[in-house]
């Protein structure tokens, strides 16, 4: 398998160099292990389906896509703020940019090549993980975006995500800088989506810097086509009474994986983070959690649930450290899963370490099915078994859904899922 | 309407119903009562269709039909309701959505059109009133964090909706203060007619004052012991259950 280490340091040596930042992740790429099972952080995660391919890497393409094309996967109005980044690059012709007072959006590269504010931060949180896709992201991340939010932003802003290429078996780097500056809060909404059904990765990098009393609320919703592999790292920093409410949903793709990695810098910090997964068919998703309280008096709160069916995989490996001085710790982590087969399978791992006293930390994990009088229920009023079942799922998916707090978002994934799960509760 | 004869019914290799039978005509209300554990719930989990009892001998017959090869849909849409005795909470599920969901799966069983969700709302509105139930609780998820009397309120009101031709009633009297009681009892009866027949389940004497029965029934270790009309429930009331089970034992 060291063939896939070659292969992605021949991408690197090959990519155009666009940006100095680029550099740090051809190093890291010489210095990085090829992930594996006995590390922990890859023990649940199958790997053969992203590294016995050889991807190649994305370019800028134009003309592939319309506005059009856009308007119809928006959920936010049409003249708000809408990031279009396709295979990674920075599409300003599909993007909808009107001037906004407290907000800087900036295709990233011009961001490193004209010094934006803070752009020195770019990698400070991510480059902390010494991992393959993290240095293949720096290192082939030719564009990406930039953002700055210096005032209380009553609108959202979007960014939509998309792979979609003329080749085939593309690899795309998204890279995405979102700075709060104190006080200020942002709603930002991301969607990883495709137009057709084509075999890609997506290899995903976030870092969200928080400052004093910033807030951001953070609905995504990934719904790739079934070939896809996506993966997404997101590192969140929080300053002192920050505010982060983040909510993955994770529908689509072949393969996916979301990694989470909060940082509380400050005290009084709250963090909500919550993730639905749904993985069905030869589905695997897995939701990966590194939640560090460093300084006292934090709180966070993490739950995340899933759906299996068919021959669905999942992995919950969720991480609470809390360190000797993180005291009054307030820290409750769940993960609830619903199997609808015999053949789904969940690995969940949910984990505290806690080097402090005086701290309130809980954790739990359920696995379960169906339940039979909640089926009666429905059926008793005339609902049909399939549907009753569909409901019942879509129920236990919603209350996790409701935390995106965008109405046109949640109905979107609920209409997903919907979709989804209908053909599969009539089979049961 | 509905005819039982020698009902059998166990649960996990439990027996619970040992030989019931009972004739219900159309337009009649029927009482039952009877001690804990005598099987009341699972009569009516039975004719509801509930899959986890083995029914292993004896008959139930509805307008005509074998009720016992239905599935719980098929007799709902046939027009059998069962207000539950434990109503099931429903996370994340809407009570209006539910609601329209079950009233449109039973229009369109029945080959009539379903009803959009304006003119659902507008139906829904005018029972919650009569039930003068808080139209918050439409909103929540089904029955999820419910008092105890809110959620027989909403039995009733999916029964007012539903408008079904045989109801049964578990022991929905039960958890109710006394206002509920005669708000719920006048949902009851606002269906009282000569097609509809009612199997109400109930401790009390009280409810029946409210809901008078046209007979009084008394089960007992899975067997109606006696039957009779609405006097039996006073003496009941009067007596429990001791002289009759003795009597049965003989
Ligand atoms: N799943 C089960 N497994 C074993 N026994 C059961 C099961 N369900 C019910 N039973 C038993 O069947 C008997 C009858 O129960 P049922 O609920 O029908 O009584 P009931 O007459 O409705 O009582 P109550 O007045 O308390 O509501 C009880 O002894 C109960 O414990
Ligand atoms: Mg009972």
């Amino acid at each position: 398998m060291s063939a896939a280490l070659n292969h992605y340091q021949a991408l690197a040596a090959a990519a155009p160099q666009t940006h100095a930042y680029q550099a740090i992740g051809r190093e890291r790429l010489s210095l990085v292990e090829l992930p594996n099972r006995k590390q922990e952080a890859w023990r649940y995660t199958p790997l053969a389906p992203v590294l016995d391919h050889q991807f190649t890497a994305a370019s800028r393409e134009e003309g592939l896509l319309e506005p059009e094309d856009i308007a119809s996967l928006r959920v936010t109005p049409a003249d708000h703020v809408c990031i279009v980044l396709l295979n990674g690059f920075f599409m300003p012709e599909l993007s909808t940019l009107p001037p906004q007072v407290g907000l800087e959006v900036l295709d990233l590269e011009q961001a490193i090549q004209h010094s934006a504010i803070g752009i020195e931060r770019l990698g400070s949180l991510s480059g902390a993980c010494l991992d393959l896709f993290g240095a293949v992201n720096a290192a082939l991340t030719g564009s990406g975006a930039y953002l700055r939010v210096t005032e209380k932003l009553t609108q959202p802003v979007e960014i939509i995500h998309l792979n979609y290429s003329f080749e085939s078996e593309v690899l795309s780097n998204p890279r995405v800088l979102v700075q709060v500056a104190a006080n200020a809060r942002l709603n930002l909404i991301e969607q990883h989506a495709q137009f057709a059904d084509l075999l890609s990765m997506s290899n995903g990098v976030t870092e969200i810097f928080l400052s004093e009393g910033a807030q951001l609320l953070h609905p995504r919703l990934q719904h790739d086509s079934v070939r896809t592999r996506h993966l997404s790292h997101l590192y969140v920093q929080q300053a002192a009474t920050s505010v982060y409410k983040g909510t993955s949903l994770a529908l689509g793709s072949a393969w996916s994986r979301t990694e989470f990695h909060l940082d509380f810098v400050g005290e009084h910090a709250h963090c909500e983070l919550n993730g639905f997964y749904l993985a069905g068919e030869q589905q695997m998703q897995a939701m990966h959690l590194d939640v560090l309280h460093s300084v006292p008096n934090c709180t966070s709160r993490e739950t995340f649930k899933g759906i299996l069916y068919g021959h669905g995989k999942g992995v919950f490996d969720g991480n609470i450290l809390v360190k000797k001085d993180a005291q009054k710790t307030d820290a409750r982590l769940s993960n609830d899963n619903l199997l609808l087969s015999r053949e789904a399978e969940i690995d969940t791992k949910p984990r505290l370490e806690i080097y402090a006293d005086d701290v309130q930390c809980s954790h739990g994990t359920t696995v379960g099915q169906i339940d039979p009088e909640m089926l009666f229920y429905l059926r008793a009023r005339g609902i049909p078994k399939a549907e009753a079942t569909s409901l019942i799922c879509q129920g236990f998916a919603a209350e996790l859904i409701a935390h995106c707090e965008y109405p046109a978002l949640e109905a979107k994934a609920l209409s997903i899922l919907q979709e989804r799960l209908a053909p599969v509760a009539a089979k049961l | 309407m509905l005819s039982i004869k020698d009902l059998q019914a166990s649960i996990n290799g439990k027996e619970i119903l040992k030989g019931l039978s009972l004739e219900m005509g159309a337009g009649e209300v029927h009482a039952i009562m009877g001690p804990n554990g005598s099987g009341k719930s699972t009569l009516s989990k039975v004719l509801a269709g509930r899959e986890e009892y083995e029914v292993t001998s004896g008959t139930v017959t509805y307008q005509g039909v074998n009720l016992l090869e239905l599935s719980p849909e098929e007799r709902a849409h046939q027009g059998i309701f069962m207000a539950f005795q434990y109503p099931v909470e429903l996370p994340g599920v809407n009570n209006t959505y539910f609601m329209q969901a079950s009233l449109n799966a039973i229009r369109k069983a029945r080959g009539e059109p379903e009803l959009n969700s304006l003119n659902f709302m507008k139906l829904v509105r005018t029972k919650l009133k009569a039930l003068e139930m808080d139209e918050s609780l439409l909103k929540r998820a089904v029955n999820t964090g419910f008092s105890g009397g809110e959620m027989k309120r909403n039995e009733i009101l999916q029964m007012t909706l539903l408008e079904p031709r045989l109801s049964i009633l578990d022991e929905t009297d039960s958890g109710l203060d006394i206002d509920a009681l005669r708000m719920v009892s006048m949902g009851v009866n606002s269906l009282r007619s000569p097609e509809r027949s009612m199997l109400v389940i109930t401790h009390y004497q009280r409810l029946l004052d409210y809901i008078q029965p046209d007979y009084v029934h008394v089960l007992s270790g899975g067997r109606i012991i006696r039957s009779g009309d609405k006097s039996l429930a006073l003496e009941l009331e009067e007596k429990g259950y001791g002289w009759l089970q003795e009597e049965a034992a003989a």
